[in-house]
């Protein structure tokens, strides 16, 4: 359990990128009327950037 | 209001004992009282919080608006639950012990941290007051202004000391449940969000609960913990906190130009600590505070 628990605080970053941060971008650029580039879907842009973002957070340990 | 404390013009003829126990006897006046105030506080930024999210889905608050309200709904939050940490509202055993538990749990989720949790880590800060060690608050500490506001963003990135400090605290209290406690807040504050979001809310999740919070933690680290511990302040009963002169005034710095009456008896309610200060000024001078106001 204490595993399982330390492993998901660890990539709790990554997480919240994906899980939050990505449907945001999305929904965001819908609100706005801004269309994603590349013609990709604007939750798929959100996923790539949401991921990422989240993928360095865990890994540096720090958003900024 | 009962007629001020008297006492000799001056007050260097007095020993300790005699200045405390005037100190004490102004801080007695000044407490004791319900402090319906911040209870209608709490239950009514409360209600105005809770009601902004069926109004901003519904369209009738526009989200921008529900946003300026958020902000300032969650950066009130920490006052009523600050109070009810320290029993003002009732002490245990009292007639209304419940309503100040019943305030500090109904607030403080608003802000992902357990009652508890910030009560134990809270009364912790007291007791070690910039202590580099235990003072769960000392990485609050900033040269200036800007390294305040910054070091407080630097502190909550996943690397950041003060969750750490949090859960120290916590252990040296031998309170491990509240460890998971705090973890299980935090992990269902994600949940929600992103529970809000993959439901086509992610606009509201974020601008009417992630990014108030963001900055509303930021403003309260700054005003109560920041300007009146930091810095160049030291440790001990009269020398940990100051008053100071804020530059946006008393209401919005929350109350904290008083925030020395506090740390010296956390008793009085907050909406009695500009007039004990007043009234104990002579002392605390005495006492060799520093004083702004």
């Amino acid at each position: 359990m204490q595993v399982i628990l330390k492993a998901v605080l660890w990539a709790l970053p990554l997480i919240f990128g994906l899980g939050f941060l990505a449907p945001v971008i999305a929904q965001g650029l819908e609100a706005a009327g801004i269309e994603a580039p590349l013609g990709l879907a604007p939750l798929t842009l959100g996923l790539l950037i949401g991921g990422a973002w989240g993928a360095f957070a865990t890994l540096k340990g720090r958003w900024l | 209001m009962s007629n001020p404390v008297a006492f000799p013009a001056d007050l260097s003829t007095l020993s300790d004992a005699e200045l405390r126990k005037l100190e004490n006897r102004i801080a007695r006046k000044h407490s004791g009282m319900v402090p319906w105030g911040i209870v209608s506080w709490a239950f009514a930024n409360l209600l105005v919080w809770l009601s902004l999210w069926p109004l901003v889905i519904i369209g009738l608050v526009p989200l921008w608006l529900g946003f300026a309200l958020a902000t300032i709904n969650i950066a009130l939050v920490y006052l009523p639950t600050h109070d009810a940490q320290h029993y003002i509202i009732g002490k245990p055993g009292a007639k209304l012990h419940w309503l100040n538990e019943l305030v500090g749990h109904a607030t403080s989720w608003m802000m992902v941290y357990p009652f508890s949790v910030l009560r134990v880590t809270h009364l912790d800060h007291h007791r070690h007051t910039n202590d580099p060690e235990r003072d769960v608050d000392i990485t609050s500490h900033a040269g200036t202004a800007w390294q305040a506001i910054w070091g407080t963003i630097r502190q909550r990135q996943p690397d950041g000391k003060r969750s750490g400090d949090y859960l120290r605290c916590l252990e040296r209290h031998g309170r491990r449940d509240l460890i998971l406690l705090a973890i299980g807040y935090r992990l269902g504050f994600y949940a929600i969000l992103i529970a809000l979001a993959w439901s086509g809310f992610a606009l509201e999740a974020f601008f009417l609960w992630w990014l108030p919070y963001q900055i509303a933690i930021t403003y309260i680290l700054f005003f109560l913990s920041w300007a009146p511990h930091s810095p160049g302040m030291g440790r001990g009963r009269y020398r940990d906190t100051k008053n100071w002169r804020s530059k946006v005034g008393n209401l919005l710095s929350m109350g904290m130009q008083y925030h020395v009456v506090h740390h010296l008896h956390p008793y009085i309610p907050l909406m009695r600590t500009p007039a004990a200060y007043r009234e104990m000024r002579p002392i605390l001078a005495a006492r060799g505070v520093k004083l702004e106001l």
